[in-house]
């Protein structure tokens, strides 16, 4: 009984831990209509960002904005020179090429200017586990989760309350008809892409102490991010959040009782089964996904 | 389509001797003999022999992309299953290669007709993404599995030949692969230029419209798939005389990359596009010596290049400043 509620903490809170990586793919998704295949490549950017900040003697919890703005800095410079030129309103098998070639290319950048081998993430939490009624809790997990909470929540009131957010809901819905009315539609497709993998960024810098940061840590957290928001329906915060905690649920019950080296399988299982017996997700919309 | 394309194929159809193929089939074998014969290091002809098995690989990955408009992350999987399936057939089942080939591709076309039946359903990124999710699995599976070697894999091959031909010669291995790639390509042109070629053209312009038109969108796209698959297993057991060796990796996701690479650099809309692609993409970073990192950075870079300005490769740019040509003539008369 204990081992159980013990797996199900574990997993909820890994699982608020991968809201925080879905939460991008599902605004860029939901606004821009990309699948950005880029996005764990940005991940890992904002793990080393945070590396070299810290190798510099910032402390970690002031690394981790700054890295944010570095990785926001990165996506910026991308979105100007390529995004914004080739993806938007163009097919979406050019999409998936350029975001993956991109991908390709960042962390190949990785692997040259810093190395290929993972070099370890310092936090003040370090490997401290916090005692609940007998149940233990990683402390830096349990930031991440408290981190990713307060993300997705922002995100969600951001774009329901502020005149921004309801600009970008907006052009999600009908970019022509949102340019009519007067909204600037490149200005704030750049935005959501910012947006998108800034929270890829902070995500990276949040969950790199736990597997120290090397040049492809973005695949398996990416797979899983796509995972998460398929089964939430893509562009719906509420269902990356919702399919976040299923998914860790998941992987943390399969990995205490199945079994640990073909846990990495789950993830792809899973992806594929959503996709093919409910391809609209937990709580997305349907006419978004068969064409 | 382009007005010479319309020519040729009417020319075709009254049964003409098409000139133009005839003499590009011609130079092709030229230059593979000139190659053959006159390339004396084992290197370079067991490179040149590896070009033309990856070359395999990118066409059958343009049968996808070129074909019905899907990127097939995950075809990577039916190379490795290829790959494997000689392997396994000879340090386990004690049979020859040859058989061990015949049996990928075999197995690599039913699976096909299984993943497509489910996964075709889906367009797009949603595709791509199942797509690279089986490719994940069957990358675990072969780690996991005993039969596979695991994460070590499989090596010390016994004999790797087709019949008479040896394929551990280097100049023998070349012959064999360029005589197969030229074979599958010549297969694939009179395919294009079939009923089942023009439905995939129609389905890959606007499936809605070819479903309108009686076209079995589904089950031409399944035939696709069903199709490009054992060329994808036939390239990855004619890349092991090269290797020597199959691990998990071949089923990495980052081969099928290296092919769609390939394939935007030639062009997706030409046949031979892939094969140009395929050459430009293992020899030059052979003779630049690059650091395969850098490779992977400069290709990537050129990708996001191309499909920036000519989404439609090399073929495009070409046809493009061609044009732009032409039309600065004809602006001076």
């Amino acid at each position: 009984m204990d081992l159980l509620v013990q797996t199900i903490i574990n997993g909820l809170i890994l699982g608020s831990g991968y809201a925080l990586v879905a939460v991008g793919l599902t605004i860029i998704f939901g606004t821009l209509h990309i699948v950005n295949f880029a996005h764990g490549a940005f991940f890992a950017l904002g793990a080393y960002a945070v590396l070299q900040l810290e190798n510099a003697g910032i402390p970690y919890l002031l690394c981790i904005p700054l890295a944010v703005i570095v990785v926001a800095i990165i996506g910026f410079v991308l979105e100007l020179t390529i995004v914004q030129r080739a993806l938007y309103d163009r097919g979406e098998h050019g999409s998936i090429i350029i975001t993956f070639a991109l991908s390709q290319a960042i962390v190949a950048a990785i692997v040259l200017v810093i190395g290929p081998d993972p070099l370890p993430v310092k936090s003040p939490f370090g490997q401290t586990a916090i005692s609940v009624f007998g149940f233990f809790i990683s402390a830096q997990r349990l930031f991440i989760a408290g981190t990713s909470i307060a993300v997705l929540m922002g995100f969600s009131l951001w774009l329901r309350y502020s005149i921004k957010g309801q600009q970008i809901l907006a052009i999600s819905q009908n970019p022509k008809g949102a340019l009519y009315s007067g909204i600037n539609v490149p200005r704030l497709r750049a935005l959501s892409f910012l947006l998108g993998v800034s929270a890829a960024g902070l995500a990276g810098g949040l969950i790199a102490p736990l597997i120290s940061a090397f040049p492809t840590m973005g695949d398996a957290n990416v797979i899983v991010a796509f995972t998460v928001v398929i089964l939430g329906g893509l562009g719906s915060i509420g269902g990356a959040l919702l399919g976040a905690l299923v998914i860790g649920l998941a992987n943390s019950m399969f990995e205490t009782y199945v079994s640990v080296s073909w846990t990495p399988a789950l993830g792809w299982i899973l992806v594929i089964f959503v996709l093919l017996f409910w391809p609209q997700g937990l709580l997305g919309r349907p006419e978004l996904n068969r064409h | 389509m382009t007005e010479s394309s319309i020519a040729l194929k009417a020319q075709g159809s009254r049964g003409v001797v098409p000139w133009k193929q005839v003499l590009l089939l011609g130079s092709v074998v030229a230059l593979v003999l000139g190659i053959g014969l006159g390339a004396d290091s084992p290197f370079l002809l067991s490179l040149a022999g590896y070009t033309c098995g990856f070359a395999l690989f990118a066409v059958s990955v343009n049968v996808m992309l070129g074909g019905i408009g899907e990127v097939p992350l995950g075809h990577c999987m039916f190379f490795g299953i290829g790959a494997y399936a000689p392997a396994i057939a000879m340090n386990h089942l004690g049979l020859p290669y040859e058989a061990g080939i015949l049996l990928g591709m075999g197995f690599s076309a039913v699976l096909a007709v299984l993943i497509g039946w489910l996964t075709l359903k889906l367009t797009g990124a949603y595709f791509s993404i199942v797509s690279w999710g089986l490719s994940g699995v069957a990358m675990v599976t072969a780690l996991n599995l005993e039969i596979t070697g695991g994460p070590l894999g499989l090596f010390g091959f016994t004999r790797l030949a087709i019949g008479p031909f040896d394929l551990s010669d280097p100049r023998t291995y070349f012959f064999a692969t360029a005589a197969i790639l030229l074979l599958v390509l010549i297969v694939l042109a009179n395919v294009r230029s079939s009923r089942f070629g023009n439905a995939l053209e129609s389905i890959r312009q606007g499936r809605h419209l070819a479903q309108s038109l009686g076209i079995n969108v589904f089950r031409e796209r399944l035939k696709a798939l069903v199709f490009s698959a054992p060329i994808a297993a036939l390239a990855g057991a004619l890349c092991i005389p090269y290797t020597q060796i199959v691990t998990p990796e071949v089923m990495s996701v980052l081969r099928t990359v290296d092919a769609l690479l390939a394939v935007l650099i030639g062009g997706t809309g030409l046949l031979f596009g892939p094969v140009i692609g395929a050459v430009i993409f293992t020899i030059l970073p052979q003779f630049l010596q690059f650091d395969p990192n850098v490779k992977v950075l400069v290709f990537s870079l050129i990708i996001i290049f191309i499909m920036v300005v000519a989404p439609g490769g090399l073929h495009q740019l070409f046809k493009l400043i061609e044009r732009r040509l032409e039309k600065r003539s004809e602006g001076r008369a």
